[in-house]
């Protein structure tokens, strides 16, 4: 565990030289919001004060708190990091040294996105908040809760995006699978919660990894509840535990392929 | 003069047909990033189809209005990242000395460096664009001025890439300001004009000139108007103008890789 | 005649310093502290048609600064700069067509297209009729020996038959004059010699002036007959190659094994360099002191091996700059 701590460390050192990136990015991620700002006046102008049972200041802090979760990730990258490692046959460096390659990439990614998210997440709940006026959440315990629940949302991302990378050990470029998975999380959780959709959809989409990695955090961030809190955490762990076994087996049978070809 | 134009066009299309005969290296590589571009696309429709159900406009277009708004947003998107990829990382070229190739050439070097390489997903879009424009109900005379909108839409894309990467002769690191503009505008691109209040709608006629990109050319599109339309002509040679100019400007400036050697 | 001709050429750049830790990078942001450094520090030269000049200087001495400068790439701060009696700054397409150029480090061709698709596309760019071009395919295909390999896509090729590719695109529109930017950066031993032949060859097939730069010695010794030698941004010495040999080769090193000691203290053009029991390395200034009456002072009987030897142009150079340097 001690090597995964000082990989985690020594990424976020590094992290901190491109500090002055960060807050350029979060321009884009301002005027992003900006524009749901603007949709969501738009769309609630003639409308009784909630649409789905949300008002419209819960709207915009649901979509910031999505939208937090996306840009902090930064999933894109990511994935080509992983895609590239495969492709140079760099991730073949990997095979003699004591660590498991998922693991690292973890928490390498987790060191390289820690600095971005807290900023993020500081720079957005104070604009935000001043904004809006209205902050959504209570007490300690719903704050703990969001963290907890958008700490593991965070992890299964990785872990998805790298599973998603590590196909192009079978395929010469993964990078449209992960257009089409990203635009899922993006349509079927970052942009609205699932109870805009038609009932028998919603029960559906408790299945998309959507659910766990955008919808559970921000919706406990704009309506917390114990039940929903309990509820999302044990969908979290099974995706956690499912999306680690899914991982490491397509790392281990590229490997093998890989192994097979000669590289 | 005129020449010289042709022999510049000729060379440049040779460009782009030996970029597309390197993507095309790995046939089902390609088909499928063109194929996944385009259902990438399509899952807007679940957004807007959403937006709808609780509105009957969105920022005052109809869902048919809508369709043009990404029909163009994304054929301009495609014509510029596929015959001029190079201006959405030209910064890079800029800071790392890559430019010098093009440089001793008889020919313009920013035409040059554009055209050196294309995103064959970019397809995608333009096809996406043209779909997407047939479903929206089409005229022979839709098409043409849809077409003409893509060409003048794609080059104020590749224009304002151009404008911002420049600054990179200046300044160091303007790479990532203009990767987050360029992406911004893209984005401001599908969504209708009509959700922005005032001092929003005067940036997006000028500063991030979405506007020209799309809201004008859905208006013409919806109800022809011959003003509109040389109004996004012109706007459309000014941004070249202004582009062409900040880049000849930097070049001036431009240190090829020597700032990258002292680095080190 | 000469073909091109710099005067007073300078060139800085500003590089931005930065200090270490979270707090120097938070200080370079709010005011970044830069450092001017003299690329190229008044520098004056010529060469004459049909010459074939080298350019030679350590890492960072200016040379590939100046190629740039005299191929429009770079913009000088000051000076002037005149090449085939144009100014590159002014009529960078008019001077494009009439030179040719090799960057070493930087491929300038279609890695997955033919040696022969390349020429093509290149002779498109300098606007030549299809006929001529095929032409001058021809002529190159000989003369570079292509013969073998136009066929294969660039990057199945090797870094030899690579560069020569280069080299041999470089030259589809017949240039005047050809700039090569370190072109035997990073060869092997052999691949380098052909390198070299092929310069040699095509300065006296073509007629084509050549200014070529490089940190590799070996490479003016077998092609020069004039060498300008810069460091630091200045140059340090624009000399015939016979020259430089006359005035700097005027030592011989002589290594020799003795039975006995002698002793060469206090003889008048002996230096002796190294001396280790019975082993000497002496230096003889020829212009004192004649080799002949240097062996008269060794009882042949006594030599067990005798080795005679040339100062090694590295050492020479690296002398010149030093004085440079003072």
């Amino acid at each position: 565990m001690r090597k995964y701590i000082y990989i985690f460390k020594s990424e976020f050192m590094s992290s901190l030289q491109y500090v002055s990136n960060v807050f350029i990015n979060y321009i884009g991620y301002f005027i992003m919001m900006f524009m749901f700002w603007n949709l969501w006046k738009y769309m609630y102008q003639d409308e009784a004060n909630l649409i789905n049972g949300y008002t419209m200041n819960q709207m915009v802090w649901y979509v910031a708190m999505t939208e937090i979760l996306w840009y902090g990730l930064g999933g894109r990258k990511l994935c080509r990091r992983i895609t590239d490692d495969v492709r140079s046959g760099n991730i073949t460096y990997n095979l003699n040294k004591p660590y498991s390659y998922v693991s690292y990439i973890i928490f390498s990614h987790l060191g390289e996105i820690l600095i971005r998210t807290i900023l993020y997440t500081v720079l957005s709940l104070t604009l935000f908040n001043s904004i809006l006026g209205e902050f959504p959440i209570g007490n300690i315990y719903e704050a703990l809760g969001v963290f907890i629940t958008a700490f593991l949302a965070i992890v299964i991302s990785i872990l998805i995006i790298t599973s998603i990378g590590l196909i192009s050990f079978f395929m010469e470029d993964a990078s449209p699978i992960y257009w089409i998975y990203s635009k899922i999380i993006l349509v079927l959780g970052t942009l609205f919660p699932v109870e805009f959709f038609p009932m028998f959809l919603q029960k559906v989409f408790k299945f998309v990894p959507a659910y766990v990695v955008s919808y559970g955090p921000a919706k406990l961030f704009v309506d917390f509840s114990i039940d929903k809190f309990v509820e999302i955490i044990i969908v979290q762990l099974c995706y956690l535990l499912v999306s680690l076994l899914v991982a490491n087996l397509i790392y281990k049978k590229g490997v093998k392929k890989l192994n097979v070809n000669g590289g | 003069m005129l020449t010289a134009a042709k022999r510049q066009f000729k060379i440049s299309m040779l460009s782009t047909k030996y970029a597309l005969m390197r993507a095309m290296v790995n046939k089902a590589t390609f088909v499928m990033s063109i194929v996944f571009m385009i259902l990438n696309n399509a899952t807007f429709i679940i957004q807007y189809l959403i937006l709808f159900s609780l509105k009957e406009d969105v920022g005052g277009y109809t869902f048919n209005q809508v369709l043009m708004l990404w029909a163009l947003a994304s054929g301009t998107f495609g014509v510029a990242h596929f015959f001029f990829k190079k201006a959405f990382n030209l910064s890079e070229t800029i800071t790392n000395g890559k430019l010098d190739a093009y440089i001793v050439q008889p020919k313009n070097i920013l035409l040059q460096a554009l055209t050196s390489d294309i995103d064959s997903s970019a397809i995608g879009d333009m096809l996406y664009g043209f779909i997407l424009i047939f479903v929206s109900g089409i005229t022979i005379k839709k098409f043409i001025f849809f077409t003409i909108f893509l060409i003048l839409g794609g080059f104020i894309h590749v224009a304002f890439a151009v404008i911002l990467a420049s600054f990179s002769f200046w300044i160091s690191r303007s790479d990532i300001i203009a990767d987050t503009f360029n992406s911004m505008i893209t984005h401001i691109n599908t969504y209708p004009e009509g959700i922005f209040g005032g001092i929003t709608r005067v940036v997006l006629y000028t500063l991030i000139p979405v506007g020209f990109i799309s809201y004008v050319p859905v208006q013409v599109l919806t109800s022809f108007n011959i003003m509109s339309f040389i109004y996004v002509l012109l706007f459309t040679a000014f941004i070249i103008g202004l582009a062409f100019f900040m880049f000849y400007k930097g070049l001036k400036k431009y240190s090829s890789s020597n700032l990258m050697i002292s680095k080190i | 005649m000469s073909i091109i001709k710099a005067q007073n050429l300078n060139k800085s750049f500003k590089v931005k310093i930065k200090e270490k830790g979270i707090l120097g990078s938070l200080k370079s942001i709010v005011r970044p502290k830069y450092e001017v450094i003299k690329a190229v520090d008044n520098i004056s030269f010529e060469v004459n048609e049909g010459e074939m000049i080298a350019f030679i200087g350590p890492n960072g001495a200016g040379k590939s600064t100046t190629i740039k400068m005299l191929t429009c790439i770079l913009y000088p701060d000051s000076g002037e700069i005149s090449v085939l009696g144009m100014d590159p700054t002014k009529d960078r397409k008019k001077l494009a067509y009439e030179i040719g150029t090799v960057f070493g480090q930087k491929e300038q061709l279609w890695m997955h297209l033919t040696p022969y698709d390349n020429l093509k596309f290149f002779g498109a760019i300098y606007d030549i009729e299809d006929k001529e071009i095929e032409k001058r395919i021809e002529h190159l295909k000989e003369v570079f020996e292509l013969e073998k390999f136009i066929n294969i896509p660039v990057r199945n090729l090797s870094l030899g038959q690579r560069i020569r590719c280069e080299i041999a695109a470089s030259l589809i529109h017949e240039p005047k004059v050809l700039f090569l930017d370190e072109p035997t950066i990073g060869l092997d031993p052999v691949v380098k010699d052909s390198v070299r032949k092929l310069i040699k060859k095509m300065n006296k097939e073509f007629g084509t002036t050549v200014f070529f730069t490089s940190h590799d010695v070996s490479d003016i010794e077998k092609l020069c007959k004039r060498v300008i030698i810069i460091n630091n941004g200045k140059i340090v010495l624009d000399d015939s190659m016979a020259n430089l040999k006359y005035n700097y080769l005027n030592k011989k090193i002589v290594e020799v094994k003795l039975k006995e000691k002698i002793d060469f203290e206090n003889v008048k053009g002996i230096e002796v360099i190294k001396s280790n029991n019975n082993n000497l390395k002496l230096e003889i200034d020829t212009r004192t002191t004649t080799l002949a009456d240097v062996l008269k002072l060794i009882d042949d009987e006594n030599i067990i091996d005798i080795n005679i030897s040339n100062t090694p142009l590295e050492d020479i150079i690296s002398s010149i700059y030093k004085e440079g340097a003072k």
